[in-house]
């Protein structure tokens, strides 16, 4: 298991400086989300941590040990879902295991429980041109959950969907997360989202992005979307992104 | 060698995945036939009003055509062409998909390819006939090496523009999920270069059927269609020529219709599967 510590990270890219002294730490097992506008540098900072982008300053690190490359013990969820259209639906989702080099039977009883516990049991088969926009994301999370990674990044994993299937999408999230152990860092731009599924709320603003304030929310699940404290939370977060009237 | 190619034909329609609709398949291929009947009867036209040992009846071709079927010299032309084809080609596809391969992963590599490929294309093919033949002697190994020189460029080159272009976010994941160099390599790029690799492959039949036919032509060979139809236009026996142009285009039409579309439809299967799932 691990801690992953970004220690004044700053990056630039070129002469665009990207993000300026972010700093936090995600604690093992735990739900936490960055929220901020289009373009503050999220998904940059996502990538530092999975391994594909270094910071310009400071250190990202794992347990105490800056991060250098991708680690399968990381898996980040592209923002656009990045399955392989020439793979089925199976294949997308045993493709770790098979870099791994997992013998093919054990890879395939994992592959079948996994598509059952994400819903997609009977689309083996079939390739990612034939899925629906949720479904295909269902089946990325599928593929990052094969690896059992220690920590799961997502890039806004459901941005692309419509409202109702995002709720589902959302719901079954939770439920693959609670008792897992696994640390979860979500990107999103939807404040509603990330007050419903984390427990400790980056708020990011843009220019070079920089992390305004960390709230911890101690709303029990399951949370009420329109209850007094969700309501409350969401317009401490406006404030800090200057949303609020 | 009309046997092969019927019984091809037949083998690729009677394959489960590939059955279009009836309707479908006459819509396919009436522009095609209409194609070759306005080519036929241009030259039956003009075969009216010219003498026979100009330009005989399209008919008398067909006739001298199936008389030759069992004339050694003329099929085993065709035999030791095909030969050379099925050699040379397939090595051109292999070697330009493995350079445009290594080129995709070697950005010093890929600039060098591309001048390599620059200088080959400026170099008409048939110039390394003389250049192979004293080197290599006549027959096979010079045909084929020519055959190879002509035909890897056009899959180096549609390998290589697809390694350049190949999705960043589909590598990145890869890494992500633990990929090393050569999984790279083999799971990302080479999958995604599919398509480039079919069109290269249409590419490089053209170019290998055209190059073999004219190696054979200007002396490469002693043997084979190229050299067959000089040989009967050397002694003004149009009938012969004639017969020799249609076998030459009948071949690389069947082959290019028949056995490229049939591994296009099987290489980049995941994109004709339209209900239901691959079987
Ligand atoms: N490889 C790169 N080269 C140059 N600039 C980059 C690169 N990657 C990102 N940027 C810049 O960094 C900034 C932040 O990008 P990033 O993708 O992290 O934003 P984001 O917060 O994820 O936005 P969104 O919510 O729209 O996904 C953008 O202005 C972008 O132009
Ligand atoms: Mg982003």
């Amino acid at each position: 298991m691990q801690t992953i510590h970004v220690d004044h990270a700053t990056k630039r890219f070129g002469s665009l400086e990207v993000l300026k002294q972010v700093d936090f730490r995600l604690e093992q097992g735990e739900f936490a989300a960055i929220v901020g506008p289009s373009g503050c540098g999220k998904s940059t900072v996502l990538r530092m941590i999975a391994g594909l982008d270094h910071p310009t300053e400071g250190t990202v690190s794992a347990n105490q040990k800056p991060i250098e490359a991708p680690h399968p013990s990381r898996v980040l969820i592209f923002q656009e879902h990045a399955l392989y259209p020439w793979r089925t639906v199976e294949k997308n989702v045993a493709f770790g295991l098979e870099l791994a080099g997992m013998p093919k039977k054990e890879c395939q009883n994992r592959v079948d429980a996994l598509l059952k516990k994400v819903g997609l049991s009977g689309f083996q088969s079939y390739y990612p041109h034939q899925l629906s926009g949720g479904m295909r994301q269902r089946a990325s999370i599928a593929r990052a959950l094969a690896m059992d990674p220690e920590v799961l990044l997502l890039d806004e994993p459901f941005g692309a969907l419509d409202a109702i299937t995002k709720i589902t999408m959302q719901n079954e999230l939770l439920r693959l997360w609670e008792g897992s152990g696994k640390t979860v860092l979500l990107i999103t731009h939807d404040i509603d989202e990330a007050i419903y599924l984390a427990d400790t709320i980056h708020v990011m603003s843009p220019r070079p992005g920089v992390i305004v304030e960390t709230i911890r929310s101690e709303v029990p699940r399951p949370r009420n979307r329109n209850g007094a404290d969700f309501v409350h939370l969401r317009e401490k977060i406006m404030t800090h992104l200057d949303l609020a009237k | 060698m009309s046997q092969t190619s019927s019984s091809s034909s037949s083998s690729s329609a009677s394959s489960p995945q590939v059955r279009p609709k009836a309707g479908s398949l006459w819509q396919k291929w009436l522009p095609y036939l209409a194609a070759v009947g306005s080519l036929l009867a241009i030259w039956q036209i003009a075969a009216f009003f010219l003498p026979a040992y100009l330009l005989p009846d399209v008919p008398d071709v067909f006739v001298r055509l199936f008389g030759s079927m069992n004339d050694a010299e003329f099929t085993d032309g065709i035999q030791s062409s095909l030969l050379r084809l099925a050699w040379g080609y397939p090595i051109a596809c292999l070697f330009g998909a493995a350079l445009g391969l290594i080129a995709g992963v070697s950005q010093a590599f890929a600039v060098y390819l591309r001048s390599l490929i620059s200088i080959l294309q400026a170099i008409p093919p048939i110039t390394w006939v003389p250049f192979f033949v004293i080197l290599l002697g006549f027959g096979n190994a010079t045909i084929i090496t020519v055959i190879v020189i002509a035909s890897f460029f056009p899959m180096a080159l549609s390998v290589l523009n697809a390694t350049e272009g190949v999705n960043r976010t589909h590598l990145e994941l890869a890494r992500v999920l633990g990929a090393n160099k050569l999984q790279l390599l083999t799971k990302v790029f080479a999958p995604e270069s599919l398509p480039a690799f079919v069109t290269g492959a249409q590419v490089a039949f053209g170019n290998a059927w055209r190059s073999l036919i004219a190696a054979e032509m200007v002396g490469g060979a002693a043997i084979g269609l190229g050299y067959y139809s000089r040989w009967r236009g050397e002694v003004a026996d149009m009938e012969g020529v004639l017969m020799s142009i249609l076998v030459i285009g009948t071949i690389a039409a069947v082959l290019d219709l028949v056995l490229l579309e049939w591994l296009k439809r099987r290489l980049l299967r995941y994109r004709y599967v339209k209900t239901g799932g691959a079987e």
